[in-house]
Order: structure tokens, then C-alpha cells, then sequence
């Protein structure tokens, strides 16, 4: 079926299975910063926005973002490139697989609770996992997002 | 993932959504986060895929005079959690809903859905039980109405016969009602509950007990209600006595499984101390 | 200055081995034994033919017969005959999408003739266990003989018994202890992939492994190829904590590529990583200590049984064991010491390296087994810690003489900073705090080549033959070159170059990558200086070139502040404090996060991580039901700094990525003994078990 959405700001026109998901239409397209992890929506590495919303690409089916805006790390780099940044200068990462997820994560939160708590800073990006860093620059990264509005 | 032939299809009203439903091996769509994981796992092949996100009737949350909600079933976990009548008149809801899996996971998943699902368990279906929520269901051939303590019927299975569909959940309102809600996660905070407690207690004008309900999610093949609860009806300040003797009814109602999350036997034991706990902060002592 | 690939991974323009597209590429998927252990009886493929898409699939037949391995070559591409665990590769689809090689994979169906099987170690050394393997010291590489006993894959024994009995004869106080960890996964995020290219006998690799050198041969070593005729390309790793060293599926895609006459790609699913790759061994560590009335440790004898899975392939050591077990004492000054390290064949999945590999385990044994010495005793457990960390010049209980031995700096400065600064405990629940040691030597004498090339305007090229498995190797490189060379780190460019570049290297692990790069680059740089920086620049570290390494060693010690609740066993780690003993610090954002990422995966294994294996299978096989730590489960993280060590290399270095993952699952078991007088001997500590041994004894 013919899927027509907006990514990251431009109209996007494409053909896709009634049943795909949305992180195999975004990555067809070429936009591979959204990656698959786990697979059934818990660890957070498809992490996109759809109308503002994190959602877990994974299990998103994409017909249901037929006329919406998604929103990419690409993308997000692109118009708000300082969240981008507070990861960069935090150092919210080590292997980086699951940091574009983070920043969508981080983004979703300046969207839905820009002044949010320490815990619910926490709460939030727990629903993104990463085996490497321990966390700690990656909630000061989120915090510096935040900051950054 | 089976490359089925499937359709996918967005009702704009309720009698369209039934129709389609109607419709040989169609499925239902909420947020998908539980029929995503299927469908990606071969574990359904529907014909069709029907999306209840924008059929008007099922969203948004209506509040009655009394204080009673009705809250559609295409309202997301997170609306539910952010809404202020119900967080004004079914905290402890508004509370579960917020809890519920991640952000990802709340901004999709839709009331319907968590209650069509039907995981034991899970966390929202037993406070609905403790608020004694009814749930309306509709198919092509009229509507009814089912009181959620019936909707579960066995594992992973409901009431809902082919083709019908969850359209609201009505929670009835009461007058000084305090619930409350726990979900014991031992381990990791970011999992389902080893044990889940919801309790509500309503008061009459006299200060006594006119209502209370407690149900338990996580410990059975579906959440279950502990009715021993009523005999809290008619005491304005249960002792001790009375309390750990709702406790013990719960431990013994309980028939959980060996999983992940403890053993049959760690589970009644966490039922009873989560319920002893759960009433004694329902009843303002702690 | 931060990370040199912060942007291009935070915007999600880095592209990892999954986001690879050639040409022609075809798709990838496994059809794996639902069976632990079988012949196969038929592979009917026939509906999976009829597939759109499918371009071909193949079995064992098709496939080149050879085994492979790291060290023994036991492990073959396809199942042939036989299938030895639920999950082995027994059929593989290629077809033009991945979503038609996933329906026809799942379509081909494979008949079993089941065989008896055994899934623990203990039932597979017992007399007359069904065979695993028919012959296994036949494997090239094997590390035992037909004479060491059935379904082994290694034995290491250290030291003698006997002396060790003498000592215990002796001692004032014994304990005697058995302990356990279960099946746990390296839980790095990136599943596995691997894209080959086979163009006129010339292969090419983008894989995910960390070490492409040995990857290499060990591919032209199973496929009967010339190693120059195979490269293996540059590529960025998701995470690896061990679990990304050997060969796994790439043997498999260069026969594909081969088959097929175009590129292939496999990219794994989570659930077959956690099931089907090489996750942690399980042990049993069986533990006896002793020590004299002043607390003198006399004598330990340790007995490890490890469940090795169905090949011992996946481990890189020529004795196939985990030298964290062998080196378990090596804190301490143990007078008579005896190891014996024992790794089984079962038919369950093969387990591999992880982070400091046996070292967790072991620790978890022996700094549990030293707190139920020092409570059997009556002494302090921190004391009784100190009056057995050797001294500098003093050896340690492996007979090594250290440049320096800072245990006890470590140590004093962990308890001292725990104490000052003590986390707050909910009204009700029960505080314990509780100490664990772990030391840690260096790698070997370095081995590895870098090159250096200038580039335009005055800027310096430096070509390295590891990828960037996250640690932040690349930017180390660029801040030890520019620091060697005295110029700004802006003007250092890092690029990992394919294995056609540059000579040798073992790979990313054992920590060895700033040891052997800050060697390298030192002596790169000197020879750059003298050349004025005009040509290009290489320096091959061969085994044998350098000294050995001074003995050098890096002490960690950690201290765990729990909380439980008695009503419920639940267990809260309120904080986990390590002290670290370290050189000089190239990069201290990195370093940091090796000490914290590390302490979170210490609480892991110890609190949360476990696959649940029942008769082989694994009940958690997502990462919904296997946990790792989320932002909302960490304990508060503190590290101290022991300054001034001495380190090697013109750096002054010592490693730091193996070490705070090892001693937390003893230093909370050990708080939640002080908690609670319990003794959780068997990790994870979960609420249930903290509950039942709180019942049972309060029923005493
Ligand atoms: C990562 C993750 C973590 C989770 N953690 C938790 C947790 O901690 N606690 C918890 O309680 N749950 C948890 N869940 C489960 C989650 O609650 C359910 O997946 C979700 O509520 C289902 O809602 P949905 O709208 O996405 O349903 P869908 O997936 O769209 O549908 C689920 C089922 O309901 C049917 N259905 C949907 N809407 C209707 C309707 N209106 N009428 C009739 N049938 C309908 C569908 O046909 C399908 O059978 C988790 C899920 C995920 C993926």
C-alpha cells in the first residue's frame, strides 16, 4: 500500500506492507540513526516521534503514521541540534547504539514535561536501556536538555 | 514475519469500526503494542487490521455530575494518566496508567487494549476492578454491559464474543472512596509486578465502611477479586485483627504460578503482606 | 575535549554493521534446533522454496564441513548430522528481503531423532552422562585428553591439594562453602550481524567482532582459504563486553556470499542473541578457607564446575578456561593455594567471554566465602581483608612480586568514604554494608601496529587496526598521540583501517587496548619526531618484542550499601562505592564511565540478570523478562581515585574496564548478610530468596 507521511519535516511517499513496522519503513528509506535492539519495545534503540510522542518503532505499525510527523535523531540533529549536542558535550554515550534513541527519548521529554523532576528525569529514560555508561552522563545530558529551553 | 495478505483500515465512526470488525479474521488495533509483538512473531495472521485511533466515539473522557467517569476505550494509558478528572476522581488509576511499561509503551496503548489483553499481569485492570468499573461493549447487533469483575473469564481470555468491541469504561462514582494501587517489583522497577494490589474503600456519611473491594493482579490466570474484603463493610476503624484476616483471604484466593518473578509460594506470601500494607495505607493509617 | 565520534553517534549518521547496504545484497535467516540434542533425520525445505523471494536454503550439505573456533575448532558452520543445543544452526534461508528469509525460515521443517541429553555440568562429568561429543580431544586446539574424563572442554588445576589440606589441618578457623551464579548475557545492544561480500575469491567482511585480525585466520584457518585473500572491513561495535570475539555466523555468510554469487547479510534477532550466541558461563564454585587466630589467611582450596555449553569455540584461551577463576586469590597473600577450574560440555548454548571473564564468578565466591571466614572468626570483615593484602615487595599468593601493591590504599579509602557520606534507609527496612576486593593484572606484553600518515595541513592520520567498541579507544588514541606529538588533539585524525592495512593485532579485550596503543603510539611518535613528520610513520608490536610487562596490577575495592525490607526480602542497593587504584588518566570522562557502567553491571549480575535455564532453554529470552539495569534501578554511584599508582607505558596507565564489574555481587552479598544474618550463596540475590532465608532462619 502507498504510505504518506512527514519525516523529519519533509513529505515522505512510499510503499509499504499493510503490516510493517515503522522502523523498517524509516531505515528502507535510508535513515538508519534508528536501530533495533531488543525488538519488542523495551529497550528504547527505535525510539521515534510520532505528532511529539516517543513511540517504540519496533511495534509501531506504520500505517498508523500515515499524515503524521515523525521525527528521527537525523532529523531532531538537523532542527534541534542542541539536543544533539548536550549528549555530545556530557558524553551521554560509549557505543552509541542506543544513544539516537536517547536523544529522541531526551526530546520527547522537553516536549511533554520540560520541567521535569530529577526523578521524573529518571523514570522517563528508563525506558531506555544502555549497557555501557552507567547512566550517569546520560541523565546529565538529559538535564542539560532540558536546560537548553 | 508471515508476508500475509492483510489489509489495514482507519474507521472514522463506530458503526464503520463494528462492520469491519465483522469482516472474516479482523483484528482490532489500539496502540498496538501487544498485537504489534504478535503479528511480528506469527503468532496471529489476520485478514485485516482495523485501527480504532480515530473513530470519535471511543476517545475522550466524560465526567458525570456525580462524579462517575467515561472513558473511552481508544483513550491512551497516557491520557488516562494525565487527565485531570481522573486524577481528580480515580487517582490511584490515573496513577496505574502512569506506570504502565514505558513512555513508548504508555503514549500508544490504549485502555481498550490493556483491558482486551488480558495479561494477568498487568497493572490497570485491577484497580478498574477495585473501582468497580463496568465496561461497554459493543458488536454490530447492539450493546451491553458488562461489569468488569465478569469480563475475564481465563487466561488471556474475556467476555468479548468475535467481533465486538470494548466502546467505554464507566467507573461508577462514590462518595469518600480512597483507592490505592501497589505493584511490588522487586526486582527490577522497570517490570511487570511479582504482585498487584488495588483496594478502594468508600464511606458512608456516618464515617463507616459502606464499600470496600480489593482485587489482585499477577496471581491468578486472571486479576482476581478477594471478596472477604466486605467484611471490612460497616467498621469505621478495622483493627488489626480484621485487617490481617483480609490479608490471609487474599494469600489464600491467590493461585499464582512459578515464573520469573517468584514462586507460587513467594507470590501468596507477597499477596497477603501487599494487601495487609496496601489497606492499612487505604485506611489512612500510614 | 569529548569523544571524537559523540556527533556522528548522537545523530544517529553512525553506521553499524546492521545499517550496511551493498549492491545486490541478499538476506539472511536461521532455522536453529528446537531440540537439545538429536540426529537430524530430514530437512524437508520445500515449502520454504516456494517462498517469494527466496533465493536459496541450504544445509550442512551445502556448506563446508570444517569446524571453527577461537582457540578449539569444535563448532561447526551448519548442524550436520547431529544438533548438540535448542538453537544451533541447522538451516539457513537467503532470500531477497529479510522478511522473506524470516517466512521461509520459518517454514522448513526439520525432523529430530531425539538423543538423551545433558544440560547442567554436574550431570555431565557424572559416570556413564550421554556424550555431547563423541571425541572432543580430537577438535584441533583441544585443551583436554581422551584420559581427563568425558564431555570436558578444559581442567586447569594451580597449586597442591595436599599443602592446601596441611594448611586447613591446621587452621583455626575453616569454612566450607558452595556457591553459584546463573546464565547471564552480555547484554550489549547491537544484535549480531555480519554482511559478506565473495567477489573472485576475494571475501569481504563488515562483522560485528572486535578482534578482525585473529578473525581473519580463523577464517581462512576453517574455510581452507589464504588469509590475504580475506579482508575484514572497518566497522563500529554496539557494545561487546566479551561476547563479540569470535567468529559466530561469519564462517557461515562467507559460504552464503560463496553459494549465492552475491552479498549476504544476517543481522540477528535479540532473542536469538540471548539464546543462541555465547553468553556467561554459570558456575559452581565450591570454596574452602582457612585462617589462624590472628586472621591470617593459611590455605584456600576452590573448585570451580562451569557450564561450557554445547562447543568450547567461543573462548580464546588455549586452556579454554576463564582465567578469572584461576586468578581468584590473587587479592591476597594465600600461603597454600590450589585451583581447579573445570569447564563441561552440555547440551545447552555455547558460552563465551564476559567482561573479565570467570572473574565475577569467582569473586562472588571467594570475597563471600572471606566475610563468612572473618563472622566463623569474629574479626571485622575489612580487617580481616587487611591483614592479608600483601605489602609492596611482598608476593602475592601466585608467587608474583609486584612493582606495587596498593590493596590496602584501596581499600582504607573505600571504607573511609563510605562511611562519611551514608545513604539514607527507608523506616523499616534493615541496613548492611559490606566490602569486596578484586585485583587485577596486566596483559601480557603488547602486541599490535599503528601508522601514522600525514595528512593535509599539518594534521596527523593515525591508522589503527581495532574498532571502536565503545570505550572510547579512537579518542584515547587521538589524546595520547596529540599529547605524544605535543599538538592539539584537532589536528589527530583516528581511522580503523581493514586488515589488508596493517599487520597484527589480537583484538579489543583483556584489557589491553591502552596498554598496547599508548606503547605503540609512544614509540610511533618518538619515531615521527626524529622523521619531522614528513613520511609516514609504522611500528609493529610482535609477541617477543617487548619485555615482559612489569607486574603491574590494578586494585579495586567496592563497598555496598543495601537496604532491605524484612517483611518482604525485597533488596534495595542504595549505593555502590568503588575505590579504584590507578595510574595516570588519559581520558577521564572515559575512564569514569568504565568504573560506573561497570558497577551498574556488577549490580546486575548480582541483583537482576538471569536467563532462567531450565533443561536448556531459557525462559527469559527477551529483554522484557531478562533485566538488565534501567536509570530507575541504580544505586547511587561513588568512585574514589587511589592517585599516584604506578602504571606502564610512558602513559602510566592501568587498565580500568575489567575491574568494577567484579567485586559488587560480593560486596552486596555481603551487606545483605550484614543486613539480615542471611547468607545468599546464590546469585542473583532476589527478595524471594532473601525472604526464604529469613524465614528460615528466624523459624531456628
Ligand atoms: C515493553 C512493554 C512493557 C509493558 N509493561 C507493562 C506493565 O508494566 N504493566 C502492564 O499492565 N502492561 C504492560 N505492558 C502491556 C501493555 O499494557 C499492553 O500491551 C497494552 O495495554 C495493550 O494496549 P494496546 O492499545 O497497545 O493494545 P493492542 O496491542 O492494540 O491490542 C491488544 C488486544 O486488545 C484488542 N483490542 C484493542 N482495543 C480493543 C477494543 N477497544 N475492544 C476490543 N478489543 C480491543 C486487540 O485486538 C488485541 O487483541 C507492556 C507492554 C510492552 C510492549
Amino acid at each position: 500500500m502507498k504510505l504518506a507521511f512527514e519525516l523529519n519535516g519533509a513529505p515522505v511517499e512510499t510503499e509499504a506492507e499493510p503490516d510493517a513496522l515503522l522502523v523498517d519503513v524509516i531505515r528502507g528509506l535510508g535513515l538508519t540513526g534508528t536501530k533495533e535492539g531488543c525488538g519488542v519495545g523495551v529497550c528504547g534503540l527505535c525510539t521515534v516521534l510520532v505528532d511529539d510522542l516517543p513511540v517504540s518503532s519496533c511495534l509501531y505499525l506504520a500505517a498508523c503514521a500515515r499524515g503524521s510527523q515523525v521525527w528521527t535523531a537525523e532529523g531532531l540533529a538537523r532542527e534541534e541540534p542542541e539536543l544533539v549536542q548536550a549528549f555530545v558535550e556530557h558524553e551521554g554515550m560509549q557505543c552509541g547504539i542506543c544513544t539516537p534513541g536517547q536523544v529522541m527519548a531526551a526530546a520527547a521529554l522537553v516536549r511533554g514535561c520540560p520541567g521535569a523532576s530529577e526523578a521524573e528525569i529518571r523514570d522517563h529514560q528508563a525506558g531506555n536501556l544502555c549497557r555501557c555508561t552507567g547512566y550517569q552522563t546520560i541523565v546529565e545530558s538529559v538535564r542539560a536538555c532540558l536546560a537548553s529551553r | 514475519m508471515p508476508a500475509a495478505d492483510v489489509s489495514f483500515s482507519v474507521p472514522t465512526s463506530l458503526e464503520e469500526a463494528l462492520a469491519e470488525l465483522a469482516e472474516e479474521d479482523a483484528i482490532a488495533l489500539g496502540g498496538g503494542t501487544s498485537v504489534g509483538l504478535l503479528l511480528k512473531n506469527g503468532l496471529i495472521e489476520p485478514q485485516k487490521i482495523v485501527w480504532l485511533a480515530k473513530v470519535p466515539d471511543l476517545r475522550g473522557v466524560a465526567v458525570d455530575d456525580d462524579g462517575g467517569l467515561r472513558i473511552g476505550a481508544a483513550v491512551t494509558l497516557r491520557e488516562l494518566a494525565g487527565s485531570s478528572p481522573v486524577r481528580t476522581h480515580a487517582p490511584a488509576l490515573a496513577d496505574a496508567a502512569g506506570t504502565v511499561g514505558n513512555p513508548r509503551v504508555r503514549a500508544v496503548a490504549t485502555l481498550g487494549g490493556a483491558l482486551a489483553h488480558a495479561d494477568p499481569r498487568q497493572d490497570v485492570p485491577p484497580v478498574l476492578l477495585a473501582l468497580d468499573a463496568e465496561v461497554r461493549i459493543a458488536a454490530p447487533s447492539g450493546e451491553r454491559i458488562v461489569p468488569l469483575a465478569e469480563f475475564y473469564t481465563a487466561f488471556m481470555e474475556t467476555a468479548l464474543a468475535e467481533g465486538e468491541l470494548v466502546t467505554q469504561v464507566v467507573v461508577p462514582a462514590a462518595d469518600n472512596r480512597r483507592t490505592h494501587y501497589v505493584r511490588f517489583t522487586p526486582g527490577s522497577e522497570d517490570d511487570y509486578p511479582t504482585v498487584g494490589v488495588a483496594i478502594s474503600i468508600a464511606r458512608g456519611a456516618d464515617g463507616r465502611i459502606s464499600r470496600a473491594v480489593l482485587a489482585l493482579g499477577g496471581v491468578g490466570p486472571t486479576p482476581l477479586l478477594v471478596p472477604q474484603a466486605r467484611e471490612l463493610v460497616g467498621r469505621s476503624a478495622p483493627d488489626p485483627g480484621e485487617i490481617s484476616a483480609v490479608a490471609a483471604a487474599a494469600e489464600a484466593a491467590a493461585r499464582p504460578s512459578d515464573d520469573q518473578r517468584g514462586s507460587a509460594r513467594y507470590k501468596k506470601a507477597m499477596a497477603r503482606v501487599w494487601t495487609e500494607r496496601a489497606l492499612h495505607a487505604c485506611l489512612g493509617e500510614g | 575535549m569529548s569523544r571524537l565520534d559523540a556527533w556522528a553517534k548522537a545523530s544517529g549518521e553512525a553506521r553499524y554493521v546492521a545499517d550496511m547496504v551493498l549492491p545486490g545484497m541478499l538476506h539472511v535467516a536461521l532455522v536453529r534446533s528446537a531440540v537439545q540434542h538429536g540426529r537430524v533425520r530430514r530437512v524437508d525445505s520445500e515449502q520454504a522454496r516456494a517462498v517469494e523471494g527466496v533465493v536459496g536454503v541450504f544445509t550442512a550439505d551445502d556448506v563446508n564441513r570444517n569446524t571453527y573456533g577461537r582457540s578449539v575448532r569444535d563448532i561447526p558452520i551448519l548442524a550436520g548430522e547431529k544438533v548438540r543445543f535448542v538453537g544451533e544452526r541447522v538451516a539457513v534461508v537467503v532470500a531477497e528481503s529479510r522478511r522473506a528469509a524470516e517466512a521461509a525460515a520459518a517454514l522448513v521443517e526439520v525432523e529430530y531423532d531425539d538423543l538423551p541429553a545433558v544440560t547442567s555440568a554436574e550431570e555431565a562429568i557424572a559416570q556413564g552422562a550421554p556424550l555431547v561429543h563423541d571425541a572432543p580431544w580430537e577438535y584441533a586446539g583441544a585443551a583436554i585428553s581422551q584420559e581427563d574424563g568425558h564431555n570436558l572442554q578444559s581442567r586447569v588445576t594451580e597449586g597442591s591439594l595436599t599443602e592446601v589440606e596441611a594448611a586447613l589441618g591446621g587452621a583455626e578457623h575453616v569454612v566450607d562453602r558452595t556457591y553459584s551464579t546463573s546464565s547471564g548475557h552480555q547484554g550489549y545492544l547491537e544484535p549480531q550481524a555480519c554482511v559478506a561480500s565473495v567477489e573472485d575469491g576475494r571475501v569481504r567482511l563488515w562483522v560485528t567482532n572486535k578482534s578482525p585480525y585473529r578473525l581473519r585466520t580463523q577464517l581462512a584457518d576453517c574455510l581452507g582459504l589464504d588469509p590475504a585473500s580475506i579482508e575484514i572491513e572497518p566497522v563500529l561495535l554496539g557494545g561487546d563486553f566479551g561476547g563479540k570475539g569470535s567468529p559466530m555466523d561469519a564462517p557461515l555468510c562467507v559460504e552464503l556470499s560463496r553459494l549465492v554469487g552475491r552479498p549476504v547479510k544476517l543481522v540477528l534477532r535479540y532473542v536469538e542473541d540471548l539464546t543462541a550466541t555465547n553468553p556467561r558461563h554459570p558456575a559452581r564454585i565450591h570454596v574452602r578457607v582457612g585462617c589462624d587466630r590472628e586472621g591470617r589467611l593459611t590455605g584456600m582450596a576452590l573448585r570451580a564446575l562451569l557450564n561450557g555449553g554445547a562447543y568450547g569455540g567461543f573462548k580464546p584461551l588455549a586452556d579454554v578456561n576463564l582465567h578469572g577463576i584461576e586468578d581468584c586469590a590473587m587479592a591476597y597473600r594465600v600461603p597454600a593455594l590450589f585451583v581447579e577450574s573445570t569447564i563441561a560440555y552440555t547440551n545447552t548454548v555455547p558460552r563465551g567471554h564476559m567482561r573479565s571473564p570467570g572473574a565475577p564468578q569467582a569473586i562472588f565466591a571467594v570475597e563471600s566465602a572471606l566475610d563468612e571466614l572473618a563472622a566463623e572468626a569474629g574479626l571485622d570483615p575489612v580487617d580481616l581483608r587487611r591483614r592479608n593484602l600483601p605489602r609492596t615487595g611482598e608476593p602475592s599468593s601466585h608467587g608474583t612480586t609486584w612493582l606495587e601493591a596498593r590493596g590496602l590504599e584501596t581499600l582504607e579509602a573505600a571504607v573511609k568514604h563510605a562511611r562519611t557520606e551514608q545513604p539514607e534507609v527507608p523506616p523499616g527496612w534493615r541496613h548492611g554494608e559490606g566490602v569486596a576486593v578484586y585485583v587485577r593484572g596486566l596483559p601480557g606484553p603488547p602486541v599490535t601496529s599503528v601508522r601514522l600518515v600525514p595528512a593535509p595541513e599539518g594534521r596527523v592520520r593515525v591508522e589503527v587496526p581495532i574498532p571502536e567498541t565503545g570505550t572510547g579507544s579512537h579518542t584515547m588514541v587521538r589524546n595520547r598521540l596529540a599529547a605524544e606529538l605535543g599538538i592539539d588533539p584537532e589536528q589527530v585524525e583516528v581511522v580503523q583501517v581493514s586488515t589488508e592495512e596493517l599487520p597484527i593485532d589480537p583484538g579489543v579485550g583483556g584489557s589491553r587496548v591502552t596498554v598496547g596503543m599508548s606503547e605503540a603510539l609512544g614509540r610511533a611518535a618518538e619515531a615521527w619526531r626524529r622523521g619531522g613528520g614528513d613520511e609516514p610513520v609504522a611500528v609493529e608490536l610482535r609477541p617477543g618484542d617487548s619485555a615482559a610487562s612489569a607486574p603491574v596490577v590494578c586494585y579495586c575495592a567496592q563497598v555496598a550499601q543495601v537496604a532491605v525490607d524484612p517483611v518482604t526480602g525485597q533488596v534495595k542497593v542504595l549505593e555502590v562505592l568503588s575505590s579504584v587504584d590507578v595510574g595516570d588518566i588519559i581520558n577521564p570522562a572515559a575512564h569514569q564511565m568504565q568504573i560506573d557502567g561497570g558497577a551498574v553491571m556488577g549490580y546486575g549480575f548480582a541483583c537482576l540478570e538471569d536467563l532462567f535455564e531450565e533443561d536448556g532453554q531459557f525462559w527469559a529470552a527477551n529483554l522484557g523478562e531478562f533485566k538488565i539495569p534501567s536509570t530507575n534501578d541504580l544505586p547511587r554511584l561513588r568512585t574514589v581515585l587511589v592517585e599516584g599508582g604506578q602504571g606502564v607505558t610512558s602513559a602510566n596507565v592501568k587498565p580500568v574496564g575489567e575491574l568494577a564489574n567484579v567485586p559488587t555481587a560480593a560486596a552486596i552479598a555481603n551487606a545483605v548478610a550484614a543486613a539480615t544474618g542471611c547468607r545468599i550463596r546464590d546469585l542473583p540475590i532476589t527478595s524471594e530468596k532473601v525472604f526464604w532465608a529469613i524465614e528460615e532462619e528466624s523459624a531456628r
